[in-house]
């Protein structure tokens, strides 16, 4: 097993050996059949684009290289870049972990609110969530003014810009993933291990060292990988704070812009090959700290009697809401205000249902949302498909393409949203049959490729982790009774598969909804999603607009969330 | 499964099925919502049988746009941008040339030997203020009033580097010095003394307008209509200077898209936005200044009229701000750029 194959595979597939199935010659044909278009299908959609991207930045040969690394500008970049990332996931985990051992390991008032709230800001979509921290943190923002007002200062108390601004939006939608994989390795974890620590003598802060951190270690690593690979790729953020900072995933944009077309190759490039460094140096990491643990886990909350401590605890809990909920009561309380009004105001002077009713009156409003909804049904659909056959070729069958199959199915996370849509738009603009291109620029597809391929990590791993739990002779059982491989496939696969199915679906649909990377790069007005609505409703000044508009889409993942519940319900 | 898949087909056959039969006509602009859907309605009214579809996006992401979609094209007119931008695009031959009915009304400068383009509006360059923070009388009323100490620190400038306006205004400032010396150095220096004044670069324009309006910053360097806009539109405090020395005069332009998939129709709307009366209209309802010479200055309204006798022309030597201009923005981005705050 090479390094830098197996470094590329999520962590659930990483290990587990493929089980063994029926071996006879019909059974190998029947997995090609399944696996030649499942592989083929992933080479053309997220090999050849990337692919030809790399290509791209040789044209001149070194030329552009050259002209990279000459670019002050570039270097620069290249340097913020990697800072912002390294910075994102330290600030990530200093909040992520903490809240997942206060949320795991303690029991007080306030603490099912707060984990209510916990995973709130992953629900912001991401141009929406940038937008709403300049109007809370920005120099004339509502917490900014409050603070001034407050202690009487001349000045704004900070400014929102440059590294330390675009860090901190990173650190509230980032710490998310840290806190979820954390929790997770929490629920799991031996608490016994940690009696017993304490019964050979251990202090707490031994305890912590040397039993539960080891043991968490996977999560968190897996977990900061993720941030890493989402700061590095991050767009939203330095495009709105940026105010002159120059991070590799804007200068692409910029040198694209300009025409310089070879350069914003080359940083194509530079950015997916250090998003794959990182994950090479991550993957080494966590290899170099390897336990397993055995037994269940179980509950060990601990409840917290003493008074002080209990209302410290729920103040604090208190605190920490609000802090997550602000954004999306900004976003909220923007939409109702009206635009002009506020100007050195702490909160805006004037409220109005007018820009509703401008949304509702426009001529045009449901297009974006038609659009966007159908654009995410359609790739979430064949996400669904390729990636439940994909997963169910990984856990059941034993083939030559297996590690090439995963490989190709972390890929797409591995590289930035966009590095993935440039390679589109530099592969199918015209219709050659020869080198497999086919032409979907300018086109409604376009689209809904780009966040298949960008979904794919996700419904793939989600799927892949509900098969494993199913014990394989099932499908050897059903064909042996006589089950047909469709039968088979209908009664006994798809429903182990389900959970996954529908978890993994859920999230590439919202995903897919929100998206805003990825979609800025290929969207035509045919097609344009909400994202790129809220977008041209900031450039005509309409705040309030883009505000309502953004409350539309978290009503609609919400709802979204809901079906998703409810159709696990009845199926359960 | 059957639930997605019920899905997918309802959503398809909601959004294939657009309301009319009327061609869609493709216009990409940046010249803002009220004036586009003012000149959609009138025209729409003359041609029932054209749908206007208008996407309103910076004229820098325009060029971007259609370069990209050069091998299916979505546009059928460019509607807005400076002249350097079209320029750039006639070298990389994505426009189509069309020579308008009434090409003899503006002057040499107004548009493009080949017919690529054609001059639409003349767009002022001006010194704009908050004027909630700063008195008319206390207001700069130059370009080198905005280089005085007493602005340190208040001063937006939109990122000149993604911006038509600012190149050009920063364009004109380094031709100014070439003229006077023959040298980069003046105006080199010039950027400086400006970016130890500068607060910020901002991003985008909508961005420069919030903070302008909310005080973050109380002076800008911007054009004249998008300013006056401002004022009237969205009630935002501030006002402008029309600089004393002069400024330079920028010539906004039209075009049809090159693989334009509705030529005809795309001709009738180029016809229809320059006519005399949509150019009077959009001067006075949307503050612009009409290219055309044709139209008797009489008609124009009364602050145009007064504007012209204020505004005073930069001369502005447009081979030598060709020649030069990329170079010059290349040096202030790596060498004067945020240099000035450190100091």
């Amino acid at each position: 097993m090479g390094v830098s194959e197996e470094s590329l595979v999520p962590a659930a597939a990483r290990a587990s050996a493929p089980r063994q199935s029926s071996r006879s010659r019909d059974a190998q044909r029947h997995t090609w059949l399944i696996a030649f278009p499942v592989i083929a299908l992933l080479l053309w959609a997220v090999v050849y684009p990337n692919a030809a991207v790399v290509a791209g930045s040789f044209e001149n040969g070194l030329g552009h290289w050259r002209e990279f690394a000459a670019s002050p500008a570039d270097r620069e970049a290249l340097r913020t870049s990697l800072v912002i990332s390294v910075a994102s996931v330290f600030a990530a985990l200093a909040i992520g972990v903490p809240l997942a051992f206060l949320l795991g390991r303690f029991e007080f008032p306030g603490r099912r609110v707060l984990r209510a709230v916990a995973t709130l800001p992953a629900a912001l979509p991401p141009l929406v969530g940038v937008i709403a921290f300049l109007f809370l943190y920005g120099e004339s923002g509502v917490v900014t003014r409050a603070l001034q007002r407050t202690l009487g200062m001349e000045e704004a108390p900070w400014r929102l810009k440059g590294v330390g601004a675009i860090v901190f939006v990173h650190a509230y939608t980032m710490y998310v993933y840290v806190f979820l994989f954390v929790s997770a390795g929490l629920e799991r974890f031996d608490a016994t291990l940690d009696e017993a620590a304490s019964g050979l003598g251990a202090g707490m802060w031994q305890r912590l060292r040397r039993v539960t951190l080891p043991l968490l270690m996977p999560a968190v690593a897996g977990s900061m990988l993720l941030v890493f690979m989402n700061a590095l790729g991050s767009f939203s953020a330095p495009y709105v704070f940026g105010g002159g900072l120059r991070v590799l995933s804007t200068q692409i944009l910029a040198s694209k812009t300009n025409g310089a077309l070879g350069l914003a190759y080359v940083e194509t490039t530079v950015l997916a090959l250090s998003a794959v460094a990182g994950l090479i140096l991550f993957r080494w990491l966590d290899r170099k700290r390897k336990f397993a643990s055995t037994g269940k886990g179980g509950r060990t909350r601990r409840v917290i009697r003493s008074r002080r401590a209990q209302l410290a605890m729920s103040v604090l809990a208190a605190m920490v809401v609000i802090i997550l909920v602000l954004p999306h009561l900004m976003v909220v309380l923007v939409s109702f205000a009206r635009d002009g009004a506020w100007t050195t105001q702490v909160l805006p002077p004037e409220y109005t249902l007018e820009n509703y009713r401008r949304l509702f009156s426009e001529r045009e409003l449901w297009k974006p949302i038609i659009n966007s909804v159908s654009m995410a049904v359609v790739a979430t659909a064949a996400n669904v498909v390729v990636c439940f056959l994909a997963a169910y070729l990984i856990v059941f069958r034993k083939f030559t393409g297996r590690r090439l199959l995963e490989l190709l199915l972390a890929l797409p996370w591995a590289i930035p949203a966009t590095a993935i849509a440039l390679g589109l738009a530099a592969t199918f603009n015209r219709n050659d049959p020869a080198t497999l291109r086919i032409l979907l620029v300018g086109t409604f597809w376009i689209l809904p490729l780009a966040y298949f391929i960008r979904d794919t990590p996700l419904v793939a791993s989600a799927v892949e982790s509900s098969l494993r739990q199913m014990d394989p002779s099932l499908e050897d059982a059903a064909r042996g009774l006589g089950g047909s491989w469709f039968l088979t496939m209908r009664r006994v696969i798809i429903p182990a598969a389900r959970p996954g199915l529908v978890a993994g679906a859920l999230l590439a649909a919202v995903t897919a909804v929100g998206e805003f990377v990825a979609s800025v790069v290929l969207y035509t007005h045919a097609n344009r999603p909400i994202s790129l609505e809220i977008l041209a409703q900031l450039r005509a000044l309409a705040f309030g607009t883009a505000a309502s508009y953004s409350v539309l889409l978290i009503v609609l993942v919400l709802l979204m969330t809901l079906a998703a519940r409810s159709f696990e319900e009845r199926l359960a | 499964m059957r639930w997605i898949a019920t899905m997918v087909l309802a959503c398809l056959a909601f959004s294939s099925c657009s309301s009319d039969k009327r061609t869609v006509l493709t216009v990409y602009s940046p010249h803002g919502k009220e004036l586009l859907q003012f000149l959609e309605t009138g025209f729409e009214k003359v041609n029932p049988t054209i749908d206007v579809q208008w996407i309103d996006m910076g004229s820098q992401e325009v060029l971007e746009r259609i370069r990209a979609e050069s091998v299916n094209s979505q546009a059928d007119v460019w509607f807005g941008a400076p002249a350097e931008a079209f320029d750039r695009a006639t070298k990389e031959k994505l426009l189509q040339p069309y020579k308008p009915t009434w090409a003899a009304a503006v002057d040499a400068e107004g548009r493009e030997e080949g017919n690529h383009w054609y001059g639409t509006y003349l767009t002022p360059e001006v010194i704009a203020y908050n004027s909630d923070v700063v008195t008319a009388a206390e207001a700069p009323k130059d370009w080198d009033e905005v280089l005085d100490p007493k602005w340190k620190g208040k001063v937006l400038i939109r990122d000149p580097i993604a911006s038509g306006t600012m190149r050009a205004i920063f364009g004109a400032i380094m031709a100014r010095s070439m003229a006077q010396t023959g040298k980069p150095d003046a105006g080199y220096e010039w950027l400086r003394r400006l970016d130890v004044n500068t607060r910020e670069y901002v991003l985008n324009p909508t961005i420069l307008y919030q903070k302008l309006g909310r005080q973050e910053g109380v002076i800008t360097l911007w054009d004249m209509p998008d300013i006056a806009t401002l004022e009237q539109r969205f009630k935002i405090p501030v006002k402008y200077v029309i600089p004393s020395s002069g400024t330079p005069l920028l010539v906004d332009g039209i075009a049809i898209v090159r693989g334009s998939k509705h030529p005809a129709e795309a001709k009738l709307y180029y016809e229809y936005v320059t006519t005399p009366e949509a150019m009077l209209a959009a001067a006075d309802k949307f503050l612009r200044i009409p290219a055309r010479k044709d139209i008797p200055a009489d008609k124009l309204p009364g602050w145009i009229q007064a504007a012209q006798k204020e505004i005073k022309p930069m001369p502005v030597d447009r081979a030598v701000m060709a020649a030069h201009l990329d170079e010059w923005m290349k040096y202030w981005d790596a060498n004067i750029r945020n240099r000035g705050s450190k100091q």
